[in-house]
């Protein structure tokens, strides 16, 4: 893009102008100011690669251990399956296009391609080759996604599906060349002017039809007997697309406009600084925020408000309506359970509970929305002529709903597992409360607090002040729904357990409505007199 | 006559395709000044953001240099400085790195020597090695607006330059787009400063949701002062 312009050089000089410099040097001068000054050696930049490379190695170690143990601890497939039913293999197939949906979807959200605030500031402005300048930015992403897209491959299919080396390496192959097709093609539609919104959309929509196409080969009794494996030929032609791919968005990048340039990396620099501190939270608000529409097509007008109680809620269910990703995310958690039941080497205890833990988890902090942003910015909270506490219980009306209605599907599949729907039906809408408690309180906790000692675990130094902020929310679910647990272990509901789940639910319900900020332990401290409580936490949010 | 540096015409901004204000019409010559000025929200500076690239029109033609904008060619980024009010740096360059980014970045030989000159022009020389995250917010500020002295251009775009200045430092910033424009350079400015836009703008265009008034410096800055601050 050297298209002369009419009006011949700048007409202000402020010395002697010469060649332009090559953007490399740019991107050169910059690294090496910034490593003057970060005082690192040799031997610590040795260091960390080491500690970099243990970290990972043990890491991998862990997964592969897990898997394997998880495959070991399966029971063998039956040798005719049930009319309705998936293969393991099956839903791994599944799962693979579920996750390739949600790299789209980040990729989308994420850029791909950003500048941080800095390099748009004091680099787009030059009028060096902006390809230079952004090559570095743009293999990042498809970096990561293939090395993510391989291992998770190779640990479904060698660790949990048990695959031969050859068949291994070939899927994890497979993994590595789709997951970088994917950002390579997210990157090409970003530089060709579609919208970040657009492309998560895709993803989402790709998601969601992984949990359809998961129904419908359930429901026609699908049997992969392995993890489907490209061959050589087909990989080859797929590092040739990805190389393609390579060259044609390295071509394209000068014709990234600053404006998504700017944007992609004020969102991705978000996600990163939320990844680092353990905020999932703010993680959330990155991911969505950036990728919403800016301008409504239509205005919300709030028939159904008829005082402040009504307004708060009337608001979280817009929130909730308005976010696509947070409604897929309900579908697919509700779906999970039944797939569970439905897989005949999953259709057992332990599977079925994870897969419930694992569905509440993720649909419950879809319905969160309201509460997260109430929490982001106080003032929301206190709008309303309301007290600080009816404002905390009328943020979980919402997540009520959307769980009650989650636990119905997920619970009619376990009950149909179990031989009995309509107890645990009743059970499931007895413990709706607590997911939705447990979700506010999640939405409401402090933020982590680093300065609380360090213990130390085979997997490294545990920050304690992290711990106990990341549990506040999934405690009350294992605590409060202590009698579904029990009722799934046993598969087997009792009076018993439906009156204990209803003192469960109030529990949850009054602990969700709690406006301390505090750990117990912090309370407990500041009643005997000590100091106050952690540096984390901060005064109640809400109310009058 | 020479050819104009910008020109709007009918020009709508906005976020999301809904306009911010009135259809926007200038036209901006070498060696002119046009003040922007309005209510806060008016939308003096997604004009800015969209004069420099920033931002899609959503409607009517705007050219800067005799070509609709497009931020992403070398001739325009050669030619457009901008200052809006991006507090970001890199956090491992100095003040005078960051200076000397910019006039290297834009082919200044003797940059480092330009870079000492608008040290001092800015108050800046006792920070020179400091990085700007120990700078007040006024020191950033005038560090800012430095980088877009420091560089070769026909349009400078400043978005409020006024902001955490004070009044020495806003004279002589007065002085300084004078001799801009006496040098044949052209600005374009957004501005709450009635001495600022009388001392530097030869036209200023009032923005507003209904309608657009072009109106004569002194005007303009009546204006100004009359909003209640």
């Amino acid at each position: 893009m050297t298209d002369e312009l009419p009006h011949g050089g700048p007409a202000v000089l402020p010395g002697d102008v010469g060649d332009l410099p090559e953007a490399r040097s740019i991107r050169r001068f910059t690294a090496a100011a910034g490593r003057a000054r970060a005082g690192a050696s040799l031997s610590s930049l040795l260091g960390d690669v080491y500690y970099a490379v243990i970290s990972a190695a043990i890491g991998a170690a862990v997964a592969v251990g897990v898997a394997g143990q998880v495959r070991a601890s399966l029971p063998p497939p039956p040798a005719v399956p049930p009319a309705t039913s998936l293969s393991l293999p099956t839903l791994v197939a599944v799962a693979l296009l579920a996750g390739a949906g949600v790299l789209v979807s980040l990729a989308g959200r994420l850029g791909p391609v950003g500048t941080g605030g800095a390099e748009s500031a004091w680099w787009l402005v030059l009028p060096v080759d902006r390809r230079g300048l952004l090559r570095p930015a743009a293999r990042r992403l498809p970096i990561v996604g293939a090395v993510a897209g391989g291992a998770v491959v190779a640990l479904l299919d060698g660790g949990l599906l048990g695959d031969s080396g050859q068949r291994t390496l070939l899927a994890a192959a497979a993994g590595v060349v789709v997951a970088a097709l994917l950002v390579l093609l997210a990157t090409v539609v970003q530089s060709a002017g579609v919208s970040r919104r657009r492309v998560a959309l895709a993803g989402d929509a790709l998601l969601g039809v992984s949990a359809v196409l998961a129904v419908v080969l359930a429901l026609g009794g699908a049997h992969l007997a392995q993890l489907p494996v490209a061959p050589w030929p087909l990989l080859v032609v797929g590092v040739l697309l990805v190389a393609a791919l390579v060259w044609l968005v390295d071509g394209r990048l000068d014709r990234m406009p600053a404006r998504s340039l700017r944007e992609s990396g004020s969102v991705a620099t978000q996600a990163m600084g939320a990844v680092v501190s353990l905020d999932s939270r703010e993680l959330g608000r990155a991911l969505t925020a950036g990728s919403a529409r800016p301008v409504r097509r239509w205005v919300s007008r709030f028939h159904g408000v008829r005082g402040a109680a009504s307004a708060l809620v009337a608001a979280d269910v817009a929130q909730l309506r308005r976010s696509p990703r947070h409604l897929v995310q309900l579908v697919v958690a509700a779906l999970i359970p039944w797939l569970a039941t439905v897989v005949p080497q999953l259709a057992n205890v332990p599977g079925v509970l994870v897969a419930v833990l694992v569905a509440g988890g993720i649909a419950s902090s879809a319905a969160a929305e309201g509460a997260r942003a109430g929490e982001m910015n106080p003032i929301l909270d206190r709008m309303l002529p309301l007290a600080a506490k009816t404002v905390r219980r009328l943020r979980m009306a919402v997540p009520g709903v959307a769980m009650l209605a989650w636990a119905l599907l997920a619970f009619a599949a376990l009950g149909r597992w179990a031989g009995d729907v309509g107890t645990w039906l009743v059970l499931a809408a007895l413990g709706a409360p607590v997911w939705a408690a447990a979700t506010v309180r999640a939405a409401y906790r402090p933020g982590p607090n680093w300065s609380k000692p360090l213990v130390s675990t085979p997997f490294g130094a545990l920050p304690t002040g992290v711990t106990t902020v990341v549990s506040r929310g999934p405690d009350l679910v294992v605590l409060c729904l202590l009698p579904t647990w029990i009722a799934l272990i046993l598969r087997h509901v009792t009076p018993t357990f439906l009156l204990l789940q209803v003192v469960g639910s109030a529990i949850a319900f009054a602990v969700g409505s709690s406006i301390a900020t505090g750990t117990l332990m912090d309370r407990l401290f500041e009643a005997s007199g000590g100091a106050p409580g952690t540096p984390g936490s901060k005064p109640a949010a809400a109310g009058r | 006559m020479p050819q104009p540096v910008a020109r709007a015409q009918d020009l709508l901004v906005g976020y999301g395709g809904a306009p911010v204000c009135a259809p926007v019409t200038f036209t901006l010559h070498p060696g002119r000044a046009l003040a922007l000025v309005g209510a806060n929200g008016s939308g003096k500076s997604t004009v800015l953001r969209a004069v420099i690239g920033l931002l899609e029109p959503a409607g009517g033609t705007l050219t800067v240099l005799g070509r609709p904008v497009d931020e992403r060619t070398v001739e325009f980024r050669s030619a457009v400085s901008s200052v809006l009010d991006d507090d970001a740096y890199f956090p491992s360059l100095s003040v005078a790195e960051h200076l000397y980014l910019v006039a290297r970045g834009h082919g200044v030989l003797d940059a480092w020597d330009r870079v000492d000159e608008l040290l001092d022009e800015f108050g800046l020389a006792d920070h020179a090695r400091s990085l700007p995250v120990s700078l007040s917010s006024g020191q950033r500020r005038r560090l800012l607006l430095a980088a877009g002295f420091a560089r070769p251009r026909s349009l400078l775009v400043l978005d409020e330059p006024e902001q955490r200045l004070d009044r020495r430092m806003l004279s002589a910033l007065a002085d300084r787009l004078v001799a801009e424009k006496a040098a044949g350079g052209a600005v374009l400015m957004a501005s709450h400063d009635p001495e600022l836009v009388r001392a530097v703008a030869d036209r200023a265009l009032h923005l507003d949701d209904h309608a657009n008034e072009l109106l004569s410096a002194a005007d303009a800055a009546e204006r100004i002062a009359r909003i209640p601050s």
